[in-house]
């Protein structure tokens, strides 16, 4: 008993030792913070030390990605830093999968960064807790996409930092070989639904070179599909959207996921692989559609975000690949969704103004030019859109597609066609998705119907959707 | 084994008081260890369990009420309890065998033994995310290899991750496969396995079947046991394939416990819910250890204890 009495008091012991440090490092922490709060008292400074560190404002501004990113935001920031001589801006890198986790913590201990990137699904839970400073006057001048602007009861939280639209992409030598016509570029030609499924079922090819509109057509041994329309949980949105619903009322506050044009335009791209036969099977659990698709060179054409004209396509291109870009098709409306990862201004932060300078320098066309040039981001100022000399600047550039062909498919588009996609306005829409993905899990396969999974599962949709 | 140690206590002289005491200090970095890493952490998780916490907020106690909300309304919880002992039965059974049958043919005198060791030891070591992708091309439905061999042999395209009924065998089929480290425990068990009863077993006529079930096995009850233990605790704790592959689909088939609650806590923010599902799934691989303790008892055999 005694030997273990003494373990507890070596234990407390060092407890309390951990607890000492620990209050230390916050002394410290404060005394640095003193020297900002004291430089409006008056203008009376003791001691010359105190000069140079009053002048500059400091700010924190946090973000994630790999080590090479890291190292290109230092290298902008470096630039911003000596650009100017009032504000001081550090870089606080967070690996992604920590990422909200860390801003979380933080936010529960009044420490949030002043500025950062953030989650496009962590957006609105945190407008609705009042974390974010307003900004809605940020970009003086230019003007930004009205489509990419996050709002919450009316006002706007944040702005994208790039654009995204979802597009159908194509390979031009399948169509050539099939000796059909390429799909359209312009939202006036877009196909019909119909049309669409016609086009795949000529591209879709059995092992012995028919097609799936041929009799003697072998749906087991397809060696080409004509089509695969993403169906990950916010891609799948648009279907829904064109036939005239959607998952939620515009205003985000409304689930209308059971309306019968929603369950039919879900229905429609699972009946791609289930009845047509042109489309390959995916159940939407990855996040590689066209590495999978068109440029595995197994799919004719495939619909998902522009990005991928940057990330993947491009160096696909460099290496053989003849592809093309359209608009989607459509069922009662011709549209396309958005998308775009935000930067804000947390209300924490004791220097706002500086806070939004700082992003909106940060933000500018230069700084995201690498970006732009590669594909991988599309502008987020209108004036690239609507000025035909600053799109040629944008878009006429090797890792692109032709000119004509991307401006109306994608430049024209994304300012006509474009409905924002959930995240902009709803509320705790990653556990609706991950509910969502659930209850649809079998209809991909032919489990289940959309109808049926969606009806039979409503209260639970419901109850996922008005959040906790 | 416990008597004679309290024994010897009541008659603890100063000098092994003072040895007790110094065993207690070299002790104490470890404990350190465990008490802020594991039983702090422990307790933690328990604590919040009680609170709805959503991240940004401050937390709120609200009793019970994760806890009944697990039971009563979640759509993923219980199938994710199914979806977690469905796999960890598959995949510990299937690799207990697979691990013994490659031990047992290591075991033997083979040409290039020590290559064909290394050959099964290898996928253990390999990243396992690396690994899982690397499996999902060879059960893609649409172009995968084992479809495209079973089309070759005019065998109907068999979706090994897209159906909920195949998603969790096929899963356990990859880990079965990852079992190297039981195969490299099991082989020592073998080579302990006194040669002198098989000889002895040989003489008196017995089988190579009776002497694998009457030697072999008996022998090896311990290491089988260390075995099922450590694969199970892994097999219960299964995540990677939901986070990399699956994500938990198709429908819940396999939203395993530890993807479930990664999910709660770190894409959803509710990390109090997340920390009362965590604490069932503690209970769980707790109630599963102690069956698997209390059972031993009657099956092991220790060579040499009474």
């Amino acid at each position: 008993m005694k030997a273990m009495k003494k373990v507890l008091v070596l234990l407390l012991t060092v407890i309390m030792a951990f607890g000492m440090m620990a209050c230390g490092k916050d002394d410290k922490d404060t005394s640095k913070d003193l020297p900002k709060t004291q430089d409006s008292d008056s203008g009376k400074k003791d001691t010359p030390s105190d000069v140079g560190s009053t002048e500059k404002v400091k700010l924190t501004f946090s973000i994630w990605g790999g080590q090479d990113e890291q190292a290109n935001t230092q290298i902008t920031v470096d630039k911003f830093n000596a650009s100017q001589d009032r504000i001081e801006v550090e870089v606080l890198a967070i690996p992604w999968e920590n990422y909200l986790t860390k801003l979380n913590s933080m936010a529960t201990a009044n420490e949030l960064p002043d500025t950062g990137m953030m989650m496009e699904t962590a957006v609105i839970p945190y407008a609705k807790e009042g974390m974010f400073a307003d900004v809605s006057d940020m970009f003086k001048g230019q003007k930004v996409l009205d489509s990419l602007a996050f709002t919450y009861d009316g006002e706007i939280m944040a702005y994208s930092s790039a654009n995204e639209v979802l597009l159908l992409f194509y390979n031009r030598d399948m169509f050539d070989a099939a000796g059909i016509p390429y799909p359209p570029a312009d939202a006036a030609n877009a196909w019909t639904w119909d049309e669409f499924v016609q086009t795949a079922k000529l591209l879709t090819l059995d092992s012995s070179g028919k097609n799936a509109t041929e009799a003697g057509f072998d749906a087991n041994n397809i060696v080409q599909y004509g089509c695969s329309v993403e169906n990950l949980m916010w891609q799948l949105e648009v279907w829904a959207i064109s036939n005239g619903a959607g998952y939620f009322t515009e205003d985000g506050k409304e689930l209308i996921i059971d309306d019968p044009a929603t369950i039919a335009a879900l229905q429609e791209v699972a009946d791609l692989y289930l009845a047509h036969k042109v489309a390959p099977l995916s159940t939407g659990a990855t996040d590689d559609g066209i590495p999978r698709t068109i440029i595995s060179g197994t799919v004719a054409m495939a619909t998902n975000g522009q990005w991928n004209v940057g990330t993947s396509l491009k160096s696909a291109k460099d290496e053989g690949l003849n592809y093309g870009v359209g608009v989607l098709p459509y069922m009662k409306e011709k549209v396309t969704i958005c998308t775009g990862g935000p930067t804000v201004v947390f209300a924490q932060s004791k220097h706002p103004e500086e806070a939004k300078e700082f992003l909106s320098w940060y933000n500018s066309i230069e700084n995201s030019w690498k970006l732009i040039e590669d594909g991988i981001w599309m502008p987020i100022f209108e004036e690239y859109y609507t000025d035909e000399s600053l799109t040629r600047k944008w878009v006429e550039n090797e890792a692109f597609p032709p000119y004509e062909e991307y401006k109306s498919a994608v430049v024209d588009y994304a300012v006509n066609n474009t409905k924002r996609a959930a995240w902009y306005y709803t509320n705790n829409i990653d556990n609706f998705y991950a509910v969502l993905g659930s209850v649809l899990g079998e209809v991909w396969t032919g489990g289940d119907t959309v109808e049926n999974a969606i009806t039979s599962n409503i209260d639970v949709l419901r109850d996922a959707f008005e959040g906790r | 084994m416990n008597r004679p140690l309290k024994k010897s206590k009541r008659r603890r002289s100063h000098i092994s008081a003072k040895e007790e005491r110094t065993a207690y200090l070299y002790l104490i970095p470890a404990f350190i260890g465990l008490i802020f890493i594991t039983y702090l952490p422990l307790l933690g998780v328990f604590g919040i369990s009680f609170f709805e916490w959503k991240g940004i907020t401050s937390p709120k106690f609200n009793g019970i009420d994760n806890y009944v909300r697990l039971f009563t309304k979640d759509f993923f919880f219980v199938d994710s309890i199914k979806a977690t002992v469905y796999f960890a039965l598959i995949a510990v059974l299937g690799s207990m065998i697979y691990s013994l049958i490659i031990a047992m043919l290591l075991n033997r005198k083979i040409p290039a033994r020590g290559f064909f060791r290394a050959i099964f030891y290898v996928p253990y070591v390999l990243p396992a995310t690396a690994v899982y992708i690397g499996w999902s091309w060879l059960y893609e439905t649409n172009f995968g290899l084992f479809n495209y061999l079973l089309a070759r042999i005019g065998i109907n395209k068999v979706q090994f991750l897209a159906s909920s009924r195949l998603v969790v065998p096929s899963l356990a089929a990859i880990s079965v496969w990852l079992s190297g480290n039981l195969i490299v425990i099991f082989l020592a068990g073998l080579q302990n396995v006194p040669r002198i009863y098989h000889e002895a077993a040989e003489i008196d006529g017995a089988n190579a079947w009776q002497r694998f079930r009457n030697i072999t096995i008996p022998c090896m009850t311990p290491i089988i046991f260390y075995n099922l233990l450590m694969s199970l605790v892994t097999n219960m704790q299964i995540v990677v394939p939901a986070l990399s592959l699956t994500n938990g689909g198709p429908g819940n088939s396999s939203m395993f416990m530890t993807y479930l609650m990664y999910r709660y806590a770190f894409l959803n923010n509710q990390i109090g819910y997340a920390c009362a599902i965590s604490f069932i799934f503690f209970l769980i691989i707790a109630i599963f250890t102690a069956i698997l303790f209390i059972t031993s008892k009657s099956w092991i055999f220790y060579e040499g204890g009474d």
